[in-house]
């Protein structure tokens, strides 16, 4: 009778590990699926993108003339990227053990420390904004400038740093070519998602084939 | 007494009336230019293109063929005409037809000396030089340090030696010295194009104050524009605008201190020529700006055709030319 019952314990036990382990090979699944779609459309989203940053830039050919936007003005005199790419390895803390990869976009040359240019910056006016007297400034923005300030002040770097890499083609460039900067920097970030979806994609196929590797055996 | 009138009547620029005439008659119609929108290579482009008069042009380019030879060869049409107008001018069409050159030296030579501060080699550059505004020593731009050296080593020699009166200092070429550089030269070029055309007067004087005047409140706005968010001062601002033109000067005040698009908007649509611009663009919007204000100044050089015999037709066959290779520029 004992034994039965150790019996049905133990078939009950190895029905909760088969369930649980055919939940979490779903789980899988559907993951895989979920980022197989998410790659499609951010591979839609990226070609229409820079479709629109490529016509915006002949926009601005058209413009500002041909001798003041094409490859013989871009710049051969050493100077540091204004993005930069980093690749966290995969470590134990992962779930999947996949590689992520993150944009430090108009990171300053100066700042060896950040990961982000804008971050460090908000840190530092932070600080100096905290002991010095504050202006409050009329605007159809306004909010009070302990709030709001150090976004604004970010912004104006930024632009300051969109500013300085288009300043190869003049001072005086058109909007058009600012919208074609911007369309090949959002361009950019979702190169950046697809490929983190990509590695996803892949630590996730892996985890399927083990498990139904594991199942076969 | 009658002196014969009919005798000489047009008997300096007939000719050439003529073949400009004859060039118009040659452009790319509205189906030509369907049929380019459909295009799906290079190929294909020249293909259509060798039915037209360009086709002599590009017959016997090899495939593959590649986007800056086909505009190569339709800047070469351009030029050769040009070169055969000038040849038969007499004075003063012949001074005019010089004055088309000046704004592609001023390109040609901001070009080099963007360049040479951006280490790029010369022989680049200068392939990349539009061939109506070259000039003899125009690789020696290279050598210069600062505006003064540009002058003296160069440019004294030029036909844009009398624009540079304002240009000259002895600060180091740099991006933002450079853009007020050319500025600085195009509007005192435009500013003597503008007294050149007025001394001419007749037919030639009205039409050309016209299209001069749009040709100069079109970069006082797309200066506005394009300086708005920058460095640039309201003063250096305001000193780059010409001083003639419809806005010039109570616009151009107003202009000098606008910080967005809107505020443009609100300065330009007090001019009634300039409200039909505006209102084809919705608030905020400046992108299609540039499209409203080149079909304005198209429907103004053809315009100029309905006139006759007056130089200024010829500078109105020399724009409309350059229409075709904005297609091949876009690119495919």
């Amino acid at each position: 009778m004992e034994e039965k019952e150790e019996d049905q314990t133990l078939s009950f036990s190895e029905v909760v590990e088969e369930q649980g382990q055919r939940g979490s090979e779903e789980e899988n699944v559907v993951q895989f699926l979920d980022s197989l779609d998410s790659y499609l459309t951010l591979f839609d989203s990226l070609s229409s993108t820079l479709r629109q940053g490529w016509l915006e830039l002949a926009s601005a050919r058209h413009s500002m003339g041909v001798s003041r936007i094409n490859g013989t003005l871009l710049d051969l005199k050493p100077h540091s990227a204004a993005t930069t790419l980093q690749v966290s390895e995969p470590d134990v803390d992962y779930m999947m053990g996949q590689p992520h990869f993150k944009l430090s976009k108009w990171a300053s040359s100066n700042n060896e420390n950040c990961c982000s240019g804008e971050e460090k910056i908000r840190e530092d006016k932070l600080q100096t904004k905290s002991d010095s007297p504050q202006l409050r400034h009329r605007s159809q923005f306004s909010e009070t400038p302990a709030t709001n300030g150090a976004p604004l002040i970010v912004d104006d770097q930024v632009q300051k740093e969109r500013s300085k890499s288009l300043s190869m083609f003049g001072t005086l460039v058109s909007p058009k070519l600012r919208s074609a900067q911007l369309s090949f920097e959002t361009a950019l970030e979702t190169l950046i998602e697809i490929a983190n979806m990509r590695s996803t994609m892949f630590s996730t196929s892996d985890q399927i084939r083990k498990e139904m590797a594991g199942t076969k055996g | 007494m009658y002196g014969f009138e009919a005798l000489t009547f047009n008997v300096d620029g007939g000719y050439l009336e003529a073949i400009v005439r004859g060039h118009r008659a040659g452009l790319l119609t509205a189906s030509d230019y369907n049929n380019l929108c459909q295009c799906e290579n290079l190929d294909d482009i020249k293909m259509h293109l060798s039915a037209t008069e360009y086709g002599s042009y590009l017959q016997n380019e090899p495939s593959p063929l590649h986007t800056t030879t086909i505009v190569e060869k339709c800047t070469l049409k351009l030029v050769d005409e040009y070169k055969h107008m000038l040849c038969q001018a007499t004075e003063p069409l012949s001074t005019f037809l010089e004055y088309i050159t000046y704004g592609h030296m001023i390109d040609n030579v901001v070009l080099i000396v963007t360049g040479t501060l951006h280490e790029r080699d010369v022989h680049e550059l200068l392939e990349k030089c539009h061939p109506l505004g070259m000039f003899d020593s125009i690789a020696t731009l290279a050598v210069a340090q600062n505006m003064r050296e540009l002058y003296r080593l160069v440019l004294v020699d030029t036909p844009l030696a009398p624009y540079f009166s304002e240009c000259i200092t002895s600060e180091d070429l740099d991006d933002m010295n450079i853009e007020i550089m050319r500025n600085t030269l195009y509007k005192a070029y435009l500013e003597d194009f503008y007294r050149f055309c007025q001394k001419l007067g007749g037919a030639t004087a009205e039409i050309m104050s016209d299209l001069l005047s749009f040709e100069a409140d079109r970069r006082a706005v797309n200066i506005t524009i394009n300086s708005i968010g920058t460095e640039l001062t309201r003063d250096d601002r305001r000193k780059l605008y010409s001083n003639f033109g419809l806005l010039y000067p109570y616009g151009h005040e107003e202009l000098a201190v606008c910080e967005d698009i809107d505020q443009v908007r609100g300065v330009m649509e007090k001019y009634p020529p300039y409200q039909s611009i505006f209102a084809k663009m919705s608030y905020g919007e400046s992108q299609m700006l540039d499209k409203a204000f080149y079909e304005e100044e198209v429907k103004r050089l053809c315009l100029a055709f309905e006139q006759q015999v007056c130089v200024s037709v010829i500078e109105q066959a020399l724009s409309p030319l350059l229409v075709p290779l904005l297609v091949v520029n876009y690119g495919i």
